[in-house]
């Protein structure tokens, strides 16, 4: 008999790009959602912003940031968490609830790569935003916005991909964990909550209180939005940039193996729903 | 002849937690580990080989699902052993991925918010499938199953039979070594269903595929399947070729004769008395309208024969040779028996 040969790696690539592109076309049909959604947590951005303009026009030495760099900060954070925006876990919870996860099982692609292909086209989207923001970014922070120098955009643009990684690798550790409990919103909850306080997405690290920010270091979110913004924007020294990445990238890999741990795991124990 | 799937006292048993009626039930239920099992699938053994189509029957519950998930890796058996071309399916899954087909027609597997021409190229590209089957394979489905019509509207808007068949045509278009088909003709109106039929007989007969077709439209098997495993409360109650199993579950026909006018006395004796050696039964509904029923031991062609000579027969009919009728019967049975 013919033995089963796996996949090439060419072919896992091409079925991994086409996936992405497909996903990418879907969230497109769904570009009214997507554009609400945006404008809504822009406005809000908007106003949080103006109350910092007002604080640091009461007193300009308001925090450890000037003026300039705290609202570059604070645009570029907003921007790189809408980029980062996937739906692995939405997506994954409805195709658990309709008992449709057995179909990404059965694909020649590995299930983990599958579902990162889709959060790849989320976020190929999400980079077509990414641009109006900026522009609108430049009316609060003016040219503070710009990266400090050729390198710092290098190295933001290649953390901002290992932001990408870590991200990802969260939710697909969360996916692993609502497989067990058969539903899994609370879950999310949590996650984005906690993203939202140790990520730096609402003020930079530095600004927080001693204790809370010794929790934040024990934590990957902050490598999700501040590592990226601090590079780019050039708050971060360039002698740091190394740890940075490296710290970035030991989170990833960590998260991503561990995730990929419990898959299997899970997998050999799991049940699928009946029909 | 090679071995496409191979089971060996395969056995699934379920545990789900339990669950209780009201609210401080429950309450204590969801604090509680209390569990428990469900042997949906035991101790089943067979081996299909390649080229092989095979129709798996039984009851609703009888573990025809659980049976085809683990054949396809998605589940991990309880007990015992199963290999599909050659592999353990959920230790290698993504290589089987390549060379299985699956429906499953209660979930549709197709991208929800494309069309399906568009997913079609995708997994056109993510099997790598080469250019030439893929023609064969994408013109056989778009013209076998009428697809033409719908290709371009994103499959979330299609009817339910629309889908399906557009997912039957996706599970296909890599032309798999062995295709499992879970109630893959759901939802169907007839004329698509024998259209479904056509198309699942024209891939075997140009790439040999392997088949597994579980279906409640036994007309499905008769048209595509020489042989049949059948299912009962999770075990394997026959496992044998179509006709094998007519004759061994068959337990007679009836012939239904209605009458031009209506028979005398003087010509139902001489009718009775000439079948007397046939193990016959005769049943005179109305004047008009009789039914023998026939043991399987009766030759049906003489008792026929005798009543066409008897009798001015406007109609008539034979019941309970065609494989409804006998599955109708053994589940019958089956419930009868577990009662
Ligand atoms: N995830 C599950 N957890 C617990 N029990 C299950 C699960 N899935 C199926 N079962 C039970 O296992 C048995 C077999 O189910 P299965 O889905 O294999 O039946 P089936 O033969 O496919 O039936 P149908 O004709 O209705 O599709 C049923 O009693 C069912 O209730
Ligand atoms: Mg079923």
């Amino acid at each position: 008999m013919r033995a089963l040969a796996a996949p090439t790696f060419r072919q896992s690539l091409a079925g991994f790009v086409v996936l992405a592109q497909k996903t990418a076309q879907t969230k497109l049909t769904y570009r009214l959602a997507t554009l609400i959604t945006l404008l809504s947590s822009g406005f809000a951005y908007c106003v949080f912003l103006l109350v910092w303009r007002e604080v640091y026009r009461h007193d300009p030495h308001a925090g450890p940031l000037s003026r300039e760099q705290m609202m570059a900060y604070l645009v570029m954070a907003f921007l790189v968490n809408s980029a980062l925006i996937m739906n692995v876990e939405t997506r994954f919870l409805q195709r658990v609830r309709m008992g449709l996860v057995t179909g990404d099982l059965l694909r020649p692609l590995s299930f983990v790569f599958f579902q990162m292909a889709q959060a790849t086209g989320d976020v190929l989207v999400n980079a077509l935003f990414a641009v109006p923001i900026y522009a609108a970014g430049l009316v609060f922070a003016g040219s503070a916005l710009f990266p400090a120098s050729l390198l710092a955009a290098v190295l933001g643009a290649l953390s901002l991909v290992l932001a990408f990684f870590i991200a990802f690798s969260v939710s697909y550790l969360l996916v692993q964990a609502s497989f067990v409990l058969q539903s899994g919103y609370g879950i999310f909850f949590a996650r984005a909550a906690l993203h939202q306080v140790f990520s730096g997405l609402t003020a930079p690290l530095v600004m927080f209180p001693q204790s809370l920010r010794r929790v934040a270091e024990w934590l990957p979110f902050r490598c999700e939005i501040e590592t990226p913004v601090r590079l780019w924007l050039g708050h971060a020294e360039l002698g740091d940039a190394p740890r940075l990445l490296a710290e970035q990238a030991a989170w990833g890999v960590g998260l991503f193996v561990t995730g990929e741990l419990v898959f299997r795991a899970v997998m050999r124990h799991h049940q699928v729903q009946g029909g | 002849m090679d071995t496409a799937i191979l089971a060996e006292s395969l056995g699934k048993t379920y545990t789900r937690r339990k669950r209780a009626d009201g609210f401080w039930a429950g309450l204590r239920a969801y604090f509680s580990f209390e569990s428990e099992t469900v042997a949906a699938v035991s101790d089943l053994s067979f081996r299909i080989e390649r080229g092989e189509s095979v129709g798996l029957i039984g009851e609703n519950g009888a573990g025809k699902s659980t049976t085809v998930k683990m054949l396809t890796g998605i589940l991990v058996p309880t007990h015992g052993r199963v290999e599909t071309l050659g592999v353990v399916p959920a230790r290698e899954r993504r290589k089987l991925a390549q060379s299985m087909g699956v429906v499953f027609g209660q979930k549709p597997q197709i991208l929800w918010d494309i069309p399906a021409r568009e997913s079609f190229r995708l997994l056109k590209v993510m099997y790598a499938v080469p250019d030439d089957v893929f023609r064969f394979t994408y013109h056989e489905a778009v013209e076998r199953l009428e697809l033409g019509d719908f290709l371009d509207t994103p499959v979330r808007l299609l009817s339910l039979g629309q889908r399906m068949r557009c997912d039957l045509a996706a599970s296909l278009l890599h032309a798999p070594a062995v295709a499992f088909l879970d109630e893959p003709t759901i939802g169907l109106d007839v004329l698509v269903k024998e259209r479904v039929r056509e198309h699942l007989i024209e891939m075997r007969r140009r790439f040999g595929t392997t088949i597994v077709l579980t279906t409640h439209d036994l007309k499905d098997i008769t048209a595509t399947c020489e042989r049949l495993l059948v299912l009962d409360r999770g075990r394997l109650l026959y496992d044998g070729s179509r006709e094998g199993f007519e004759q061994r579950f068959a337990v007679g026909r009836t012939l239904v004769v209605a009458l031009e006018h209506e028979a005398d006395a003087p010509t139902r004796r001489a009718l009775e008395a000439e079948l007397s050696s046939e193990e016959v039964t005769f049943v005179w509904d109305t004047p008009h309208r009789l039914r023998v029923e026939c043991a399987r031991s009766a030759s049906a062609p003489r008792v026929t024969a005798s009543v066409l000579e008897h009798l001015r027969v406007a109609d008539l009919s034979v019941q309970g040779a065609e494989l409804d009728a006998i599955v109708t019967r053994l589940y019958r049975s089956g419930k009868a028996a577990a009662e």
